[in-house]
């Protein structure tokens, strides 16, 4: 009997102990190729978001310099940054986080994983505008970036401050199943949004779980990057001139852009046009009028964002980008919100010590500076590679921040930017 | 006529050919017999030789070949 | 409180592994260990019904009360009398907890407080005993191991449907040893193969192709490759994630010495309609075939409702499939496909006669009989298409 029972069970119990040691080891088990990471630096895939492994095997280097954004970095034109790192050979590459979708909150979370990574080193940071809607974060885009490594690095991480019990809180209430049914980290995160300790099992088991996670992270993650970009990527550089010379870009730049920006006089790239806004263009007329980017969940979310490069001490560039005036002015975005954005966000910034903004959006009725409605293009694109250049080049700076929780507060998320004098007079 | 006889007959008339040589043959796989012919040959069992063999009863593996049915047939009377 | 929906998660699989060794080891010696494996079902059913899920669980314990009391008052009047009316109300009564459920959206467009996953499974399991009752073939019925039928836990929630009488052949008895190990080779086999169908099959088709395939057809509401598409891959996916689960329970079954029959036998490859319900849903189609074709059949025969017996059995088809479309649910697309296979039998048994009646006219060979499967193929992936309700979402929404 026992050899039959050996010859059922045995390549089950030997493939379970492999299985187990893969998984369970606390060796890391797959190393991520230099190929793997180029591929990861633009790949833009969600899976870059969720793990670690490729994102802190690309890191380690400060070769690649963690570029924090949304939808915008999707949009592979001649003076990508990307495309010009590459042509002119940079001394860095982009390594490009960010997809449509994806706000603070979830680089807040997917940051967990490379906070190492982060700590003393250089960031750029693309703030859009189009986040700080009243309602904030969608869950549903919120869900698409999420993995629970990422829950399970914050865990890991925490310590029951403020921010810790603020960020707990809100990924309770962007993620109905934060864990696979097995209730642990959920209830784990509820016990952090109420400032309690962890137990030491709790912690134990949390430890063994993201084993098992970071595991299945080195051994898969890599399997699943898109290159689709690199071809796009490809195509640019040959539209570039050989010579980093302005005047020659910036020829290519009108080139190219006065090419695909002919079916339309709002600037906007043909393709873009034809497919998303000629069909329902008389619909868009005054559309955005009311649209209010000043009071948001999105500032306190921000907020976490900023203390995480504070805690790792990361040099950080923001850049705020323009929207299209021409395309602003037809669907009736307001002015003054926009301006009120950015004196609310700025001072945010400032307050706090992150003096590194690149500033860009008074500059939206630039010709060919924006791709679309409010994504940056050609000579966009253009002017941040020269402000990211410069800051990436420069000195390494060491950053003192000065962290005021005050920014989470009901209070700071709805303020009207008209009230922001009074308001720093109160708190200031 | 015997038992046996009054099955085969009975077989005879609901496939519509002679089993008498294939005795252990089974019914269903050639497609003989069906759901359909099953019933008829319960209510045939119960018509001709007075049994009465409820669906219940009827456990198609012991059931499907004319010996098994013969067997079956002559344990119930 | 942990909640798992049975067979979907690792952690599922893993649990069963740890709950089945002091069984395992007590068959292997001769044993069962009655207590324990009380102990186990007790457990896994409240794993599937208990924390967020506990008033399902809430429900399926007042389901089990309410037919074990049913069934076994029906059991005790009919070892006195056996009056067809007595015998119609206690169906009417088995089978009124899942017509309650069954209506309740139809009704109030909210799922009913009484429902719960796996109620149309029970409610067969206690039809079948009302009617072999009835039968008188069934005379040491007793309550509690009934109810030990009722809730087998491998199979409580999606089937395959067992029979009283065979399942009790297997619980009362211990299967010797050499059966016994050729049943764990035979079950971790279907584990497997059922890892295999479910979660990477089923995935490819259920997961990843569907969704690709629906937003295809979705751009036009008539007859598009994506419609196409979404029939086939549907089909698959239907079939793999079906069968997946039912190899998951036959095989959690065979760990318990329990040989659940089989829902599957490769029915893609049968050459007509009547062989794909000979191998499709088998314990379903069967119990159908069972208690509902041949009774209907032997009644209408018996009281002569229908002058030929061609009629009989073709009328009976048809009311067969349309009540077991009605059983999948009171949507006008279960209900159709449910007529369309009824239908379907009916040509089936015509052309097969045909066919018989005159074999020169209609050859028979490798190729026809390709040219069947063929048919029959697609003909069933046109039926699944109707039953998904994709054509709904389509046309009406």
């Amino acid at each position: 009997m026992g050899k039959k029972l050996w010859m059922i069970f045995g390549p089950l119990l030997v493939a379970s102990v492999v299985l187990i040691g893969l998984l369970f080891s606390p060796f890391k088990i797959n190393r991520i190729s230099p190929t793997i990471e180029k591929q990861a630096a633009t790949s833009l895939s969600p899976n870059i978001l969720k793990g670690d492994a490729v994102k802190r095997a690309a890191l380690s280097d400060p070769y690649y310099v963690p570029f924090f954004g949304s939808s915008e970095f999707s949009r592979f034109d001649l003076t990508h940054p990307s495309v010009m790192a590459e042509k002119y050979n940079w001394d860095f590459r982009p390594f490009l986080m960010g997809a449509a979708g994806t706000q603070s909150l979830t680089h807040y979370f997917q940051m967990q994983g490379i906070n190492h990574q982060l700590k003393n080193g250089k960031a750029v940071f693309v703030i859009s505008p189009q986040w700080f809607v009243k309602k904030g974060a969608n869950p549903q885009a919120f869900s698409f970036y999420f993995s629970q490594l990422q829950a399970v690095n914050f865990l890991q991480k925490q310590h029951g401050t403020r921010t810790d019990r603020y960020a707990a809180h809100r990924l309770l209430k962007m993620e109905q199943n934060t864990d696979n049914g097995n209730g642990m980290i959920n209830k784990a995160l509820r016990q952090v949004a109420q400032g309690q300790k962890l137990s030491a099992s709790t912690q134990r088991n949390i430890s063994y779980y993201k084993r098992l996670l970071a595991h299945e992270d080195q051994l898969f993650s890599s399997l699943k990057l898109k290159d689709d970009n690199q071809k796009k990527i490809n195509r640019q550089l040959q539209a570039l001139p050989n010579s980093e010379s302005g005047d020659l870009i910036r020829q290519a730049i009108i080139k190219q852009a006065k090419q695909q920006t002919s079916n339309n006089d709002f600037g906007i790239k043909n393709s873009f046009y034809s497919h998303r806004l000629k069909d329902k263009l008389g619909k868009f007329k005054g559309f955005e009028r009311n649209y209010d980017y000043t009071k948001s969940p999105e500032f306190a979310d921000f907020q976490l964002v900023l203390n995480q490069f504070a805690a790792d001490k990361t040099d950080v560039l923001f850049v705020i980008p323009p929207i299209n005036q021409k395309w602003a002015n037809y669907a009736g975005l307001s002015q003054s919100m926009l301006k009120g954005f950015n004196k609310k966000i700025k001072y945010q910034l400032k307050s706090q010590g992150f003096d590194h903004i690149a500033d860009l959006s008074n500059q939206g009725s630039q010709p060919y500076f924006m791709q679309d409605t409010i994504h940056l293009g050609w000579n966009g694109w253009y002017a941040f590679d020269k402000k990211v250049k410069a800051f990436v080049d420069g000195e390494q700076e060491i950053p003192s921040y000065k962290m005021n929780n005050q920014f989470y507060a009901k209070s700071w998320q709805n303020l009207a930017p008209d009230d922001l004098n009074s308001y720093i007079k109160n708190n200031g | 006529m015997n038992t046996k006889e009054t099955v085969l007959n009975i077989l005879a008339d609901l496939t519509g050919s002679d089993v008498s040589n294939s005795m252990d043959e089974n019914l269903f796989e050639t497609g003989l017999l069906d759901s359909m012919g099953t019933v008829q040959l319960l209510l045939q069992l119960q018509t001709e030789l007075g049994i009465m063999a409820p669906v219940s009863e009827f456990e198609r593996s012991e059931w499907d070949t004319p010996n098994k049915i013969i067997a079956k047939v002559e344990a119930m009377q | 409180m942990l909640s798992l929906t049975p067979y979907e998660n690792p952690m599922y699989f893993g649990m069963l592994a740890v709950a089945f060794i002091p069984i395992v080891v007590g068959i292997l010696w001769g044993k069962r260990f009655r207590w324990y494996e009380l102990l186990v079902s007790i457990g896994f059913i409240l794993l599937s019904f208990g924390g967020p899920k506990w008033e399902q669980g809430v429900a399926l314990v007042g389901f089990l009360i309410f037919e074990v009391i049913l069934v076994s008052l029906y059991n005790v009047y009919r070892k006195k009398k056996n009056d067809t009316w007595v015998f119609v109300i206690a169906v009417l009564l088995a089978i009124s907890p899942l017509v309650v459920v069954k209506l309740t959206p139809l009704m109030s467009g909210t799922p009913s407080i009484i429902g719960f996953l796996g109620i149309s499974y029970l409610t067969f399991k206690a039809v079948q005993t009302v009617m072999e009752i009835r039968d008188g073939v069934l005379k040491d019925y007793n309550p509690w191991f009934f109810l030990q039928f009722m809730a087998f836990f491998p199979s409580i929630s999606s089937g395959p449907i067992d029979r009283y009488r065979r399942f009790r052949k297997d619980y009362e008895s211990v299967p010797d040893r050499e059966k016994y190990l050729n049943m764990l080779e035979k079950a971790l086999h279907y584990v497997f193969l059922g890892f295999v169908y479910k979660f990477m099959l089923a995935y490819l088709f259920g997961t990843i192709l569907l969704p690709k395939v629906q937003h295809l057809a979705v751009q036009s509401t008539g007859l598009s490759w994506g419609l196409v598409g979404v029939m086939y891959v549907y089909s698959f996916y239907l079939f793999f994630d079906f069968a997946g689960y039912s190899l998951f329970a036959v095989a959690t079954s065979y760990f318990m010495g329990i040989e659940t029959p089989m829902n599957f036998n490769q029915p893609f490859k049968s050459k007509n309609i009547k062989e794909f319900w000979n191998r499709w849903h088998m314990t379903l189609s069967f119990w159908f075939r069972d208690y509902v074709y041949m009774r209907l059949v032997f009644f209408f025969m018996k009281h002569k409702i229908f002058k030929n017996p061609k009629t009989t059995a073709n009328i009976t088809y048809v009311l067969n499939m349309l009540l077991m479309g009605f059983w999948h649910g009171e949507k006008w697309y279960y209900i159709v496909y449910g007529l369309i296979h009824g239908v379907a039998l009916v040509i089936n048994d015509w052309w097969l006669n045909l066919k018989k009646k005159n074999p020169d006219r209609f050859p028979h060979n490798k190729f026809t009989e390709y040219l069947a499967i063929f048919i029959t193929f697609n003909f069933v992936c046109f039926t699944f298409l109707v039953f998904s309700g994709f054509l709904d979402t389509l046309w009406f929404h």
